[in-house]
C-alpha cells in the first residue's frame, strides 16, 4: 500500500514561488496516483480567497490549479479555522469544492493519520 | 532505517549544514539514505557556481565529497533549479545560457524523484529554513 | 503515532512555534534548532509557552551553545546522532520550513 503524505501549505500566494512550489509537489504525486492531502494553514489560507487578479502583479493564476486537483485525483483539502478566522477570512465564502474546514485538534489527528508529512 | 532527506534552503543557510551533519550521522549510525533530493533553494547547494571564503564551510564542496564518497543518489528539482538559474550542460544548451552549474554527481531531475523516495523510505527528513 | 516537529525560526517575529504548538498532538515532542533555541531564553513568552505544554522538548546542543543560552532542566540537548535516533523513535518527522 502507498504512503500517504500530507502537505501543509503556509505560504501566501504572492509572497514568491513557495505556494506553488508546494502545489508542485501535490500535482507530481497526484500524476502518480499516490495518497495525498493538502491542509491550509497560517498565510497559506490567503490561497484559497476568491477574486484575486494574479494579473495586477503579474503572476500565474493558482487558485485554476487548486480548482483542478480534484481532477489529478486531490480530494482531501482541508483549512485550519483558526488561520482563517485570524485573517478575517468566512471558510464559507471560499470557492473550492469539498474543502473541510479543520480545528487544530482536528489538525492534530490529521497529522498523525498520515504516513508522512511536508510543511512548507 | 531508510532516509530520505530533502533540502529547502540555500547552502548559507545554517539548515544546509544540519541537514549535511543529519545525513553524516544516518550512516555513520549504520542507516541508509535512499535519496537526496534538492528543492526549492536547496538547489543552490548543487551550484559549482558557488565560491566560498577560504574561512568559511564550503558546504556544495562538502555536499559533493559525502554524496560522491558514498555514492549516494543527489537528485535537484529540475523544475526549481531552471527558476534558480541552476543549470546542467543539456540545460544550458537547451535555453542557450553560457553557464553550466551541475555537474556530477548531481542529476537533474523531477518532483516524481521526491515521490519515489518517500514510498521507498522509512522516514522523509525536511530541513530548511534558517 | 508521534511525530517530531522541528523549528529553526526565531519565536520572536515569527508564527511558526505558535503554529506547531496549536497542533501539536499530545504524544508529539518538539526539537529546537537554530534560531528556534531562543525560545529557551528566560523570561521571555515563548519560554514560558513551552514551560506550560510540558511537552517532550529537544534542542540540538551546538545551537545552544552557539547564542550563548542555557536549557532549562525540561529541555534535552541532543546531538546528531541522538537527532537521528529522535527521528527513528518517532513515526514521522515534521520540519516547519
Amino acid at each position: 500500500m502507498a504512503k500517504s503524505l500530507l502537505l501543509i501549505s503556509r505560504q501566501s500566494p504572492w509572497s514568491g514561488p513557495g505556494a506553488r512550489e508546494a502545489l508542485d509537489i501535490i500535482l507530481a504525486g497526484g500524476a502518480f496516483d499516490l495518497p495525498i492531502g493538502l491542509l491550509f494553514l497560517d498565510d497559506g489560507v490567503h490561497q484559497l480567497l476568491p477574486g484575486q487578479n494574479a494579473k495586477a502583479v503579474q503572476q500565474k493564476d493558482l487558485s485554476a490549479n487548486l480548482q483542478a486537483l480534484p481532477l489529478f485525483g486531490i480530494e482531501d483539502l482541508f483549512v485550519c479555522a483558526d488561520s482563517a478566522a485570524e485573517r478575517g477570512i468566512d471558510t464559507e465564502a471560499l470557492g473550492l469544492d469539498g474543502l473541510k474546514v479543520l480545528t487544530a485538534p482536528d489538525i492534530a489527528a490529521l497529522i498523525d493519520r498520515y504516513d508522512q508529512v511536508i510543511t512548507l | 532505517m531508510k532516509f530520505a532527506i530533502a533540502l529547502f534552503s540555500a547552502a548559507h543557510a545554517p539548515s544546509s549544514r544540519r541537514a549535511l551533519l543529519f545525513a553524516q550521522a544516518a550512516l555513520a549510525g549504520g542507516h541508509e539514505i535512499v535519496r537526496l533530493f534538492f528543492y526549492q533553494d536547496g538547489v543552490y547547494n548543487a551550484d559549482s557556481g558557488v565560491v566560498t571564503p577560504q574561512d568559511e564551510q564550503d558546504l556544495p564542496k562538502q555536499w559533493r565529497t559525502f554524496v560522491s564518497d558514498h555514492q549516494l543518489d543527489g537528485v535537484v528539482c529540475i523544475a526549481a533549479a531552471l527558476r534558480r538559474g541552476v543549470l546542467n550542460g543539456e540545460e544550458a544548451q537547451r535555453y542557450q545560457r553560457s553557464a553550466v552549474s551541475v555537474e556530477a554527481p548531481w542529476a537533474l531531475s523531477g518532483l516524481g524523484q521526491l515521490h519515489d523516495a518517500i514510498q521507498d523510505a522509512d522516514r522523509l527528513i525536511c530541513f530548511g529554513g534558517p | 503515532m508521534p511525530t517530531l516537529h522541528v523549528l529553526s525560526h526565531s519565536p520572536f517575529g515569527d508564527n511558526r512555534l505558535a503554529s506547531c504548538l496549536r497542533v501539536l498532538g499530545d504524544k508529539d515532542a518538539l526539537l529546537l534548532c537554530g534560531d528556534a533555541t531562543y525560545a529557551l531564553q528566560s523570561g521571555t513568552a515563548p519560554f514560558a509557552r513551552l514551560q506550560a505544554t510540558g511537552l517532550k522538548l529537544f534542542a540540538l546542543a551546538e545551537d545552544v551553545q552557539a547564542r550563548g543560552l542555557s536549557a532549562p532542566d525540561w529541555a534535552e540537548t541532543i546531538d546528531y546522532p541522538a537527532f537521528v535516533e529522535l527521528s527513528i523513535q518517532h513515526d514521522k518527522v515534521n520540519t516547519w520550513l
